[in-house]
C-alpha cells in the first residue's frame, strides 16, 4: 500500500528521528512511504489560538500539497490527523471548494497507530524493548479521533514487560495555552508528572509529539530519569527519550 | 477582564482548601457519572437521541414556544415574555409587589442568578430567601455560588459552621448533618409562612404545558405547593416537544450530574390550582426569559443552546478543576460558560474565558446531549482576535508563523535560525532551560527541545521508503460490542425493591390483609402519633385509615386554605405531624420510584412535610420504567394532575463537602409498603 507521511511541523522541527521511526515502521508494515515535498504545518496553532485567516492559508496549503496524490495521508500525531478530520471542515465550512477537498482529506488522513491497525492490519512488528513503558492516552487522539484499542494492541505486541496507561487526562499542553495560562498549565502538568512518578515506569509512550514534548520537558525539569516515547520509537526497538 | 480571570485563578490555585474540594468534586462526580452512564443500555444512542431532541426543538423554537404557552394558558398559568433581564425582574417584582409580598421563597435557579432577580427584589425593599442548602449557604455569606449544580463546593463544613454562627447566631458543630439539620430549621418557618415561590424549570414540555422542576431536597417542591402564588421563570431554549422527550432527558440531567438514576424529586406541575385540589398555588406564573439566548440561537454559538445544565462538563474540565467557579467570574463556569458567557453577554468581558482550555475534550465526553465544546471554544477564540486581541505577542506570532509556514524556503530557514539559536540558549543534556520572552512563561517549568540541527525533510535522502514487501496480512477480527450483563433479578417487583434500596428507601411487602397491620406497625415504630393521610380514595386507604383512627392515631387529610393569609397558621398545624401515609399511581422498577399524582383528596404534603413518608403501593402497579408507564397509563395522568411527584428515596443533599445526607427539607425516611 502506497501512503504519504505528514511528518508535522514539531517532528521536521525539533525530532526528526522521530519522523525516521515513523518511516521504519510504515515500511516494515508494508506500506511504501512518500514524503510530499513543501510540507510544512497543517494549521493547528492558529486554528487553535483562533486566527482563522492563518490557519486557512496553511491548510489550503496542505490540502493542496496532499491533494496532488490520492494515498491516504499517515500522521504521527493524533491532535494534526483530528486538525485534518474535523478541524478543516471546520475552517472551510463557507468555502465550497475547499469543503470538498477538505472532506476528500480527512477521509483519507489516519493516525500512524490507527493506519496501522486498521489499514494495514499489523499488530506485531518483532520490536522489542526492555524499559517499563506506560502508555499516555492524549486528548485530541482519544477523544478528538476515538483511537485507543489501537496504540494499546500495538504496545501489548511488544516484546518486554507488560505496558501500563496512565489516566485519560489532559497533561496540561493545550499550545499556546501552555504559555499564556502558564499557571494553570503547570499545575495540570504537576498532577500528570505526579501520577508518572507513582506509576514508577522508565518511560512513558505516546502519539502525540506535543504532550510528549511538554511531559518529557517537565520530567527533566524535575531531574527525573523517566524519559518519552513516540509508538514509533517503541515500535522500532529505539531507546525511550524524544532525542 | 483577562487580567483579573488570571488573578482569580491565581488565588484559587493557592488555596489548599478549595483545592481539596476541586480534587474531591472531580473525582467523585466524574466516578459516580461514569458509573451511571455503564448502567444505561446504550449511552451513544441516548446522548444521540437527546442531542436531536435538543435541535429539534432549538430549530421549530417559535412554534413550539407557541404551543407550550397556548398550553399554559389553558391550564390557568400567567404567562410573561422578557426579552431582558431587566424586563425578567421587573415582571417578578410587578406580581410580588401587587401581592403585597416583603419577601419571597426560591429553590435554585441559574437563570435567577443570571438575571439579577434576588437584587432587583431586594432593591424594592422584597427579601429573597434562597432554600437550596448549597444556595442557602451561598447567600449568607453574600458568595455567588461557585459551581451551577453545587453551589457551596468551595466551602469546607468548618466555613459553613462559622457562616452559621456569625449570620444565623447558630452555635452548630462542624459536622455536616448537624448542619444540615440547623438549616432544616430555620428554613421551615420561610416556606410555611412565603406569601410567593420563586423556581426555575428544568424543562417545559410544549405539548402538555407542563413544567418539569428536578430537585434533591425536596425545596422545589415546598415552594411550588406551599406559598398561594408560584412564579416560575424559564430560558426560552428549555423545551421539550412531548413527556416522551422528558423522559429521555431524565434519563440523563440526574445520572450526568449527580450520578443519580434520577434525582430524588421529579415535580411535573400542571397550571395553578384548581377546584377540589388539596393545595398547590393560586396564581402559577411563568416568564419565559429570552435575556440574549434568540441572538445566540442565531449565531455559530446556537449549540449551548441543547445544553441542559447538569454540570457534567465543569466536573470533567481539568481547567476547572485546578481553578474552581469563582475564577470565571460568571454566573456560568466551566466549559459551557466559557460558551455561554460570551454568547449571552459578548466577547469583550468574556471571550477571553474560551482561552482558558486544551481543548481537551472531557467536556464534550461527559456532556449528555453532546454539545461540540472545542468547536465552541474555537468560534469564541476566533471571534476574540477581532474583538480583543490578547495577549498581543500571540497574534503577532500567528501571523509570523504562518507567513514562514506559507513557503517551504522561509520554513528552512526559519528552522536553521532556530537552531542556531538554539544554541544559544542554556542546557541542560541537550534541553534548553530558558527561553526568551515572551515563551518564558514555558520555560519557568519545563525544558524545551532545541531545533534539531537538520530538520526530517532534510534528512529523508538515506531512508528505505519502499514497503518491505510484506504483504499486509488480513485481520478477520470483528469488533465485539459487549452485552449488558442480565439483571440477575429478573422480577419487576424484586428490582424495585433493590432500586429503592439502593437509594434509602424501605421496602416491605405484604399480604393486602395485613397492610393496616404494617402500616401502624411502622407508626409505633417511628413513635409517630400525629399522621397527614391521603382521603380514602382506594378500598385499601379506607382499611388503613380507619384502622388508624381506632388506634387513636391523630389524622389530618390537608386541604390549604384558599385565603392566603390563612395559609401559614394551616401549614404550621400541619407540619406538626410526624408521618405521612399516601398510596401511590405507579412505581418503576429501574430507579426504585414512586409515583404520585395530587388530586381531590390526594394531598402531596404527607409525602413532603413529615420527616417519615410511608406510601401504600400495588405490586400490580409496578412498571418497568417512566417510560413504560407513561405509554401504558400515565400520560393522560402526568399531563393533567396539577402536580405529579416522582420521588426516588427520601429528601437528600450532597451540598457540603458532597457529603450525603438525608431528610434535608423533605421526609428523611421513605417506606413502601407493597401489597401482593
Amino acid at each position: 500500500m502506497r501512503v504519504q507521511l505528514m511528518v508535522t511541523c514539531l517532528v521536521d522541527s525539533f525530532f526528526p528521528e522521530i519522523g525516521e521511526a515513523v518511516v521504519e515502521v510504515l515500511t516494515e508494515a508494508g506500506a511504501t512511504v512518500s514524503i510530499p515535498r513543501g510540507q510544512t504545518c497543517c494549521g493547528q496553532p492558529a486554528m487553535n489560538t483562533g486566527y482563522r485567516s492563518q490557519a486557512r492559508k496553511m491548510a489550503a496549503r496542505t490540502l493542496e500539497i496532499f491533494g496532488r496524490e490520492p494515498y491516504p495521508v499517515v500522521v504521527p500525531s493524533g491532535s494534526c490527523a483530528a486538525m485534518l478530520r474535523h478541524g478543516y471542515e471546520e475552517l472551510f465550512a463557507d468555502d465550497a471548494t475547499r469543503l470538498r477537498q477538505a472532506r476528500d482529506l480527512a477521509s483519507r488522513s489516519f493516525e500512524l497507530s490507527e493506519f496501522l491497525v486498521e489499514r494495514l492490519r499489523v499488530i506485531e512488528l518483532g520490536a522489542s524493548t526492555a524499559a517499563t513503558l506506560a502508555y499516555q492516552p492524549s486528548c485530541h487522539l482519544l477523544r478528538g479521533l476515538g483511537v485507543d484499542r489501537q496504540p494499546s494492541e500495538l504496545l501489548s505486541a511488544l516484546n518486554g514487560p507488560p505496558v501500563g496507561r496512565l489516566q485519560p487526562d489532559c497533561c496540561g499542553f493545550g499550545g499556546a495555552f501552555s504559555v499564556d495560562h502558564a499557571e494553570i498549565s503547570e499545575a495540570m502538568l504537576n498532577r500528570k508528572l505526579d501520577e508518572i512518578d507513582s506509576a514508577g515506569v522508565e518511560a512513558v509512550v505516546g502519539c502525540d509529539v506535543s504532550c510528549l514534548m511538554h511531559l518529557e520537558g517537565g520530567l527533566r525539569r524535575r531531574g527525573s530519569a523517566v524519559r518519552c516515547a513516540h509508538l514509533a520509537q517503541v515500535l522500532t526497538s529505539r531507546e525511550p527519550g524524544l532525542r | 477582564m483577562r487580567q483579573a480571570f488570571l488573578d482569580r485563578a491565581h488565588r484559587a490555585m493557592g488555596d489548599p482548601a478549595l483545592q481539596r474540594a476541586l480534587d474531591r468534586n472531580a473525582e467523585g462526580r466524574q466516578q459516580a457519572r461514569r458509573e451511571a452512564w455503564a448502567g444505561l443500555y446504550d449511552v451513544e444512542d441516548l446522548r444521540q437521541h437527546a442531542h436531536a431532541i435538543r435541535q429539534v426543538t432549538l430549530d421549530r423554537l417559535d412554534s413550539y414556544l407557541g404551543l407550550f404557552t397556548q398550553r399554559l394558558r389553558e391550564r390557568g398559568v400567567q404567562v410573561h415574555q422578557a426579552a431582558t433581564s431587566e424586563e425578567a425582574c421587573q415582571i417578578v417584582v410587578d406580581i410580588a409587589q401587587r401581592r403585597g409580598a416583603t419577601r419571597v421563597a426560591k429553590s435554585k435557579s441559574m437563570l435567577t442568578e443570571e438575571i439579577g432577580l434576588n437584587a432587583a427584589l431586594e432593591k424594592v425593599g422584597i427579601q429573597a430567601i434562597e432554600t437550596d442548602l448549597g444556595e442557602y449557604i451561598v447567600q449568607l455569606r453574600h458568595e455567588s455560588p461557585s459551581h451551577i449544580l453545587t453551589p457551596a463546593l468551595h466551602l469546607s463544613r468548618q466555613a459553613v459552621a462559622e457562616t452559621f454562627l456569625s449570620e444565623l447566631g447558630l452555635q452548630v458543630t462542624p459536622e455536616v448533618s448537624d448542619l444540615t439539620r440547623a438549616a432544616r430549621k430555620s428554613l421551615r418557618e420561610v416556606f410555611l409562612s412565603a406569601p410567593i415561590g420563586v423556581t426555575g424549570v428544568n424543562f417545559g414540555v410544549a405539548e402538555t404545558g407542563t413544567l418539569c422542576l428536578v430537585t434533591n431536597e425536596g425545596n422545589g417542591r415546598m415552594v411550588t405547593s406551599l406559598p398561594p402564588v408560584h412564579i416560575a421563570l424559564m430560558g426560552i431554549e428549555r423545551l421539550v416537544p412531548t413527556l416522551s422527550d422528558l423522559r429521555v432527558m431524565l434519563q440523563l440531567l440526574p445520572r450526568s450530574g449527580t450520578g443519580q438514576k434520577l434525582s430524588s424529586y421529579v415535580s411535573l406541575l400542571n397550571g395553578a390550582r384548581r377546584e377540589g385540589d388539596p393545595e398547590g398555588p393560586e396564581e402559577r406564573h411563568l416568564v419565559l426569559v429570552d435575556a440574549g439566548r434568540m441572538a445566540v440561537r442565531s449565531s455559530g454559538l446556537s449549540e449551548s443552546l441543547l445544553c441542559i445544565r447538569c454540570g457534567a462538563c465543569l466536573n470533567a474540565c481539568p481547567v476547572f478543576r485546578e481553578i474552581g467557579g469563582h475564577a470565571y467570574g460568571s454566573v456560568y463556569p466551566g466549559p459551557i460558560g466559557s460558551v455561554i458567557s460570551p454568547g449571552l453577554w459578548g466577547g469583550e468581558s468574556y471571550g477571553h474565558l474560551a482561552k482558558a482550555s486544551t481543548l481537551c475534550g472531557a467536556c464534550v465526553e461527559a456532556c449528555p446531549v453532546g454539545i461540540d465544546l472545542p468547536t465552541l471554544l474555537l468560534r469564541v477564540r476566533h471571534q476574540q482576535t477581532r474583538i480583543d486581541p490578547q495577549p498581543r505577542w500571540l497574534g503577532r506570532s500567528i501571523r509570523l508563523f504562518s507567513w514562514l509556514a506559507t513557503s517551504e524556503a522561509r520554513f528552512g530557514l526559519a528552522q536553521r535560525i532556530g537552531a542556531l539559536l538554539s544554541r544559544l540558549q542554556p542546557q541542560s543534556h541537550g534541553w534548553l532551560t530558558a527561553l526568551p520572552e515572551p515563551l518564558a512563561a514555558w520555560s519557568a517549568a519545563r525544558h524545551f527541545p532545541p531545533f534539531a540541527a537538520r530538520p526530517f525533510r532534510r534528512r529523508t535522502r538515506h531512508l528505505r521508503l519502499q514497503g518491505s514487501g510484506r504483504s499486509p496480512e488480513f485481520d478477520p477480527r470483528v469488533e465485539t460490542f459487549p452485552l449488558p450483563e442480565a439483571s440477575p433479578i429478573s422480577d419487576k417487583l424484586e428490582r424495585f425493591a433493590a432500586e429503592l434500596e439502593a437509594v434509602g428507601g424501605e421496602f416491605i411487602r405484604c399480604p393486602e390483609a395485613e397492610a393496616a397491620d404494617r402500616v401502624v406497625g411502622q407508626l409505633h415504630l417511628q413513635g409517630a402519633s400525629r399522621v397527614l393521610a391521603w382521603g380514602q380514595v382506594e378500598p385499601i386507604l379506607f382499611t388503613v385509615l380507619q384502622r388508624l383512627e381506632q388506634d387513636g392515631f391523630q389524622v389530618t387529610q390537608p386541604h390549604l386554605p384558599s385565603r392566603p393569609y390563612a395559609r401559614p397558621e394551616a401549614l404550621v398545624k400541619l407540619d406538626g405531624a410526624q408521618a405521612g401515609v399516601t398510596g401511590a399511581q405507579a412505581g418503576f422498577a429501574d430507579t426504585g420510584t414512586l409515583a404520585l399524582s395530587m388530586g381531590r383528596r390526594r394531598s402531596l404534603l404527607p409525602s413532603l412535610l413529615p420527616a417519615v413518608h410511608l406510601a401504600i403501593l400495588r405490586s400490580s402497579d409496578i412498571y418497568e420504567s417512566m417510560q413504560d408507564w407513561l405509554d401504558k397509563v400515565g400520560a393522560p395522568l402526568a399531563a393533567s394532575t396539577q402536580c405529579m411527584a416522582f420521588i426516588t428515596g427520601p429528601s437528600r443533599t450532597a451540598d457540603i463537602e458532597m457529603t450525603l445526607t438525608v431528610g434535608v427539607h423533605g421526609p428523611a425516611q421513605l417506606v413502601v409498603i407493597c401489597l401482593e
